[in-house]
């Protein structure tokens, strides 16, 4: 059996590789440990599996329960969500296209074997298809999980979910490839990594761009809406038949409403476009992969490239300084913003920081029926602790990683005349002090936009001062003590155990601080907004939480940094 | 200068090293030579103080490197097997990190990163991206910059692999000079005709144990051949020989 000109042979003999690294790395692990890591994989991805669910149900139901237009909201709510995924699946089969295609360390070893450039490219492209769709496909489940169930489907609507869902991830990784591909033909030799870069802005762009023209908050809000016949127009108006989330999206909505033929024509379109891109895809790569692969073999190019002669004082700020730790500093600085695979996420965080103060902008606070001074300060309050898990997810893609990122050139640190207790102070120095600026901005900037009290806002700025070097120390000390210096791709070690279990502490940790706080905050707004004063007990309350939080703080700086301090050494 | 006593390195049921003693003489230059996976590699990091040792210890020049590892690291220039670096600094950038690392002064840096430069080939390639370096490059700025703080010692595992013939001659010449000047050299290699030529006395290690200690001369005695060159040597005490 041939595939686009590759028997089944050749193709499983390409992803070999991978099929048995993938069983070693489970066979070379302790079966405890495996298991454990199992079970806290399972257990985090079933409460977000649960949560969506949750969640999506919710939703659908009160649609159900606004008559006439309850199904119009969720047939536009579904469209949402699967451009959105689509989106994911574009990006993400960039990266991981380009990295399969053009990056891997094993496609020195893979070009010398005999087979063509179109047969590897077809293999790696199957490899990234499958790298970039997993985990969007296992996480759109619940979506339609809970369509099913709130429309009472039956198996056919289940059956076309997963037939959509298929050429959807194929269309996307086709896509992805092909510009690739295109790409590295196109620019000048030693600029692929500039793809990263270029991809990042555009997601940037895009992403603040389609939540601004898509405004999900007037799905929950037809006031807006200057009368009832234009919100549903807008709510109605179907996507551009051109697009495949279109098609998926009519698929999936006639298989709701029972009508099988109309299905299979929407599934068939999808499918063809697939198919289709797929050859186009392999043809072009035939054509132009092997061409791009060789002149993405020259030497990468600095984003910006400067003339630094060996007199050239390029930092004169970092050259009057010397000594140990200056020198890591200087050092982690010049390879993290070197590094261009590093600023498509750098741009990523950019964009949704700038959809969540523009979340608070528009929460309707003012339409409430409960006091509007009561809910901003609340918002506020949770505020600190939505800016805290914002600041882990940050911290688990850039912190937890930083020590992993030495790699092979661990050895350095190991020789140098420093000690790891200082080495591990200077990456926490690194990413402390700009992840405590950004918490700072983002809880500032949502309480300006909240227009809490005085209170609040002291107190925010204050426990996200305390909590971020706690975060930022967990992820240091975690990424020391399960650090991975074998990885092509540091940045992955976050879905790793050591990962997991940073991440799990510091949402822990977090939650924590916010618990000991509640009580107190509660009393304190309470007193004031009866206009009296604290009792005895409540201050003495109000003095151990306080000190049990500054308490719990320090506690989640010293401990992991000593944690990864003597595991590294070991 | 350089002292390892009772030192051993086990990992899990395998024991690298096995107590190991041995005393290397300011201003010598040792051979450490043995068969793949006898233990040299391990012994090496462990002297660097990359690696720390099961039992035993190391002093560099009287420091013990478990109980001071900065003050022993110091004066020790480490120059590895495999060539790993910051691949994101450019060639003078890396030179400047290690003297920032060791402490040296601007004025002092300059003058030394660029003489070291030139005497390694790199000067035209100092404001490269690492990751552009060949092979040999890189080994090359490697031993560049662990010569760069005028180390008292220089523990170098495989020195001449990627270097070409020129680089190698550069290399052999620059270790003798320096020897002479008093510093240690400690290098492990599988080339014999280098540690034939270039060390004052030769360690075999075999199975993680020093199995014979001396000059190539003393090495024959202990390997009972009356004549023939270091590679008989070593196959005979490392049972290698070809019937």
């Amino acid at each position: 059996m041939t595939l686009f000109g590759i028997t089944m042979n050749e193709l499983i003999d390409l992803l070999r590789p991978r099929f048995l690294s993938f069983k070693n790395v489970g066979d070379s692990r302790s079966s405890g440990n495996r298991r454990i890591r199992y079970l806290l994989f399972a257990a985090i991805g079933l409460a977000f599996w649960v949560g969506a669910f949750l969640m999506f149900y919710r939703v659908l139901t009160y649609f159900q329960g606004i008559e006439e237009f309850g199904d119009v909201l969720a047939r536009k709510l579904l469209s949402m969500v699967l451009l959105t995924f689509f989106s994911l699946l574009v990006f993400s089969g960039i990266v991981a296209s380009l990295s399969k295609l053009y990056l891997s360390r094993d496609l020195l070893l893979v070009h010398s074997l005999p087979v063509s450039g179109g047969k590897i490219f077809l293999a790696r492209w199957l490899e990234s298809t499958i790298d970039s769709s997993w985990m969007v496909i296992l996480f759109s489940l619940p979506v339609f999980l809970s369509y099913g169930i709130v429309y009472k489907a039956g198996p056919f609507f289940y059956m076309t979910a997963g037939m959509a869902l298929i050429p959807l991830c194929l269309i996307a990784s086709a896509i992805s490839a092909l510009v690739v591909v295109i790409a590295a033909v196109l620019l000048p030799a030693g600029r692929i990594r500039t793809v990263f870069v270029f991809f990042g802005l555009l997601l940037i762009v895009a992403l603040i761009a389609a939540f601004r023209l898509m405004r999900p908050e007037r799905l929950v809000n037809p006031e807006t809406f200057a009368t009832l016949l234009l919100y549903l127009r807008e709510m109605g108006t179907p996507g551009s038949p051109f697009l495949p989330t279109t098609w998926a999206s009519d698929s999936l909505n006639a298989a709701l409403s029972g009508l099988k033929g109309e299905a299979l024509f929407h599934l068939s379109l999808a499918w063809s476009c697939a198919a289709a891109l797929a050859i186009v895809a392999t043809w072009v790569a035939g054509a132009f992969y092997f061409k791009g692969y060789t002149k993405a073999q020259t030497t990468a190019e600095k984003l910006f490239p400067h003339k630094n002669g060996l007199r050239g004082t390029r930092y004169p700020f970092f050259e009057k300084i010397s000594g140990p730790a200056w020198a890591f500093t200087v050092k982690e600085f010049r390879t993290f913003f070197r590094d261009q695979t590093q600023w498509p996420q750098l741009f990523l965080i950019a964009a949704l920081i700038a959809i969540y103060l523009y979340n608070f902008s528009v929460l309707p606070l003012g339409q409430s029926k409960i006091r509007t001074i009561y809910l901003q300060n609340i918002f506020s309050f949770l505020n600190m602790g939505l800016a805290a898990f914002v600041l882990t997810a940050i911290a688990a893609r850039f912190v937890y990683p930083a020590v992993s990122f030495e790699g092979d050139a661990f050895w350095i640190v190991r020789a140098a005349p420093i000690s790891l207790k200082t080495f591990l102070w200077v990456k926490f120095a690194v990413y402390g002090l700009p992840l405590l600026i950004l918490a700072e901005i983002l809880t500032v900037s949502s309480n300006i936009l909240l227009q809490v009290t005085p209170f609040m806002m002291a107190l925010s700025v204050v426990t996200v001062f305390l909590m971020t070097p706690g975060v930022v120390a967990l992820g240091v000390g975690l990424g020391a003590a399960y650090p991975d210096f074998q990885s092509e791709n540091p940045a992955q070690a976050v879905t790793s155990f050591g990962g997991l279990l940073f991440m799990l502490l510091a949402a822990g940790f977090i939650a924590a601080v916010v618990v000991l706080e509640a009580g107190p905050v509660y009393q304190v707004f309470m007193a004031d907004f009866h206009g009296r004063s604290l009792s005895g007990l409540q201050w003495i309350w109000l003095i151990v939480s306080f000190a049990l939080v500054l308490l719990l703080c320090i506690l989640a700086v010293l401990l992991p940094m000593r944690l990864g301090e003597r595991r590294l050494r070991g | 200068m350089i002292e390892l006593t009772d030192l051993t390195k086990q990992y899990g049921s395998t024991l690298a090293v096995d107590h190991l003693d041995l005393r290397v003489a300011k201003g010598e230059i040792f051979g450490f030579i043995g068969p793949n996976g006898a233990g040299k590699t391990t012994t090496i990091r462990m002297m660097a103080g990359v690696l720390g040792p099961t039992e035993g210890t190391v002093r560099i020049d009287g420091i013990a490197m478990e109980a001071n590892p900065e003050a022993a690291k110091r004066i020790i220039g480490f120059i590895p097997d495999r060539p790993f670096l910051y691949e994101k600094l450019t060639g003078m950038e890396f030179m400047r990190f290690v003297a920032d690392l060791y402490g040296f002064g601007d004025g002092l840096f300059r003058q030394k990163a660029e003489r070291f430069l030139i005497q390694f080939s790199l000067y035209d390639w100092a404001d490269h991206l690492i990751e552009a370096y060949s092979h040999g490059m890189k080994q090359r700025l490697i031993i560049a910059s662990a010569l760069l703080h005028e180390p008292r010692v220089i523990i170098v595992d495989e020195p001449m692999v990627g270097l070409d013939p020129a680089g190698i001659r550069m290399v052999k010449d620059l270790f003798r000079e320096l020897a002479c000047k008093g510093t240690t050299i400690f290098m492990s290699t599988h080339t014999l005709e280098i540690a034939e030529d270039l060390c004052d006395r030769i360690g075999v290690i075999h199975r993680g144990r020093l199995v014979a200690l001396g000059t190539t001369g003393d090495l024959r005695g202990t390997a009972l051949l009356q004549e023939g060159d270091l590679e008989e040597v070593f196959l005979r005490l490392t049972g290698k020989e070809t019937p």
